[in-house]
């Protein structure tokens, strides 16, 4: 099985990170469906030209926070996840790139009312108001 | 953590032109440990030395939790499969099939079809004598006989050498095939970096006889980057004190470019004193490889 899944060897983030906020986009975002079987972490090291080291631990983060689960001798799946807890992990994304862009904002001096007032343009562009 | 597929504990072997250790080494099993150095780093000596093909001078060696040259150890042998980097010219004037009739009676798990298997999927014809095949031919169809028994543990010597890259991305494939149980584990010894890349889950670096460290391969890449730095008070003196620094070049442009072995480390500490990364840059193993050879030398000559 392939996942698009992309590494950047030039990142300062760890390799184990980049899987994993990948691999957890794929699953909240509903593109890998309740019950999708995973590639073996062997499978997916070679597809990702990583350590089973590392597969490991991002399936292992994944399933403590609910949302794989591993069934002895047959393998990992995407497991059952409630609609709100679903909501939040869509909205995590969100917030955390807002969050970015406030402190991008910050570091060029804007105030809270110039913020405000580039995020409602970025609205309106975007969705056409 | 796991058991240990191979462990050599304060092992040395003393040649008029050469000495080998003291090694200590653990090989975990259930993962690709792949041992990178240069020529003549002692990493086909190793392996002869695992195999009881040569006897140390000094220390303790453990197969698959047996000490070896113990009476019964051809049992344990049984388990393994072993590529040498060459081959013994003696057997030349057999035809392949002949070898792995007298070879396939000392293995009880022997299995023909997985035999059969690997010399279509290798395009081998076991019918040639082995002195007539191409160097690439030869290593093939001797790597389809050291998987065909369903080793436990396999040390492979520079597996891919005379491969043509179509044969090598089969022979990644068929190793990443052979580890997907889960409880084997590979041995090897390479420079070719890609085939480390794809294959290894650990990395041991080897020189001049000496083991530098056993890395996780993944943390390996992730902490040896080259930072460019540049700024009105960054200086030669200053960046010496970066975390894990290894060198430092200018790089044109009053622009520095640092290499360190902790790259996070690094980065934490340039925040601390206010030094804008421009550019960063993972090295690669021959790179990594490079400094570690020159920083072995420079404690030689000390």
């Amino acid at each position: 099985m392939w996942l698009p899944i992309q590494i950047n060897e030039q990142s300062a983030e760890p390799l184990y990170y980049q899987i994993e906020v990948q691999l957890r986009a794929l699953i909240v975002s509903g593109q890998l469906d309740e019950g999708t079987l995973l590639p073996s972490i062997r499978e997916l090291a070679q597809l990702l030209k990583c350590s089973i080291i590392t597969v490991r631990r991002v399936y292992q983060d994944l399933e403590n926070e609910g949302l794989l689960r591993t069934k002895q001798g047959t393998g990992t799946y995407v497991a059952r996840i409630e609609q709100n807890a679903m909501d939040r992990y869509r909205l995590d994304a969100v917030m955390e790139s807002l969050e970015a862009a406030v402190d991008a904002g910050k570091l060029v001096q804007c105030t809270k009312e110039e913020l405000t007032k580039l995020f409602q343009e970025v609205l309106n562009r975007k969705f056409g108001g | 953590m796991t058991d240990n597929a191979v462990s050599l504990t304060e092992v040395e072997l003393r040649r008029p032109h050469f000495q080998l250790g003291p090694i200590r080494l653990e090989v975990p099993k259930g993962y690709v440990t792949a041992i990178v150095g240069p020529n003549g780093s002692g990493k086909s000596s190793t392996f002869r030395l695992i195999l009881d093909l040569i006897k140390p001078d000094k220390g303790n060696i453990k197969l698959l939790g047996q000490n070896i040259s113990e009476e019964e150890d051809w049992q344990t042998k049984s388990k393994v499969g072993y590529l040498p980097e060459l081959f013994s010219p003696h057997d030349d004037k057999l035809k392949a099939s002949s070898k792995t009739d007298f070879v396939k009676k000392w293995y009880a798990d022997w299995d023909v079809n997985r035999y059969q298997e690997l010399l279509r999927l290798f395009e081998v014809d076991d019918s040639i004598k082995l002195g007539k095949m191409s160097k690439g031919m030869r290593r093939k169809y001797e790597l389809a006989l050291v998987l065909s028994h369903h080793p436990e543990l396999l040390l492979l010597d520079e597996p891919s050498s005379g491969l043509d890259p179509l044969a090598w991305r089969t022979m990644i494939d068929v190793l990443h095939r052979y580890m997907e149980p889960g409880d084997r584990t590979i041995l090897m010894a390479s420079h070719i970096v890609e085939e480390v890349k794809r294959l290894a889950d650990y990395i041991v670096f080897m020189v001049h006889g000496r083991v530098l460290g056993v890395y996780e391969k993944d943390e390996l890449f992730g902490s040896w980057h080259a930072f460019y730095v540049h700024g009105e008070q960054v200086s030669r003196k200053l960046v010496q004190a970066m975390p894990g620094q290894c060198a430092i070049e200018e790089a044109g442009g009053g622009m520095l470019r640092v290499i360190t072995r902790k790259a996070p480390d690094a980065e934490a500490w340039c925040g601390h004193e206010g030094i804008t990364i421009s550019h960063r840059q993972a090295l690669q193993l021959d790179d990594i490889l490079a400094i570690l050879v020159e920083q072995e030398r420079a404690r030689l000559r000390s």
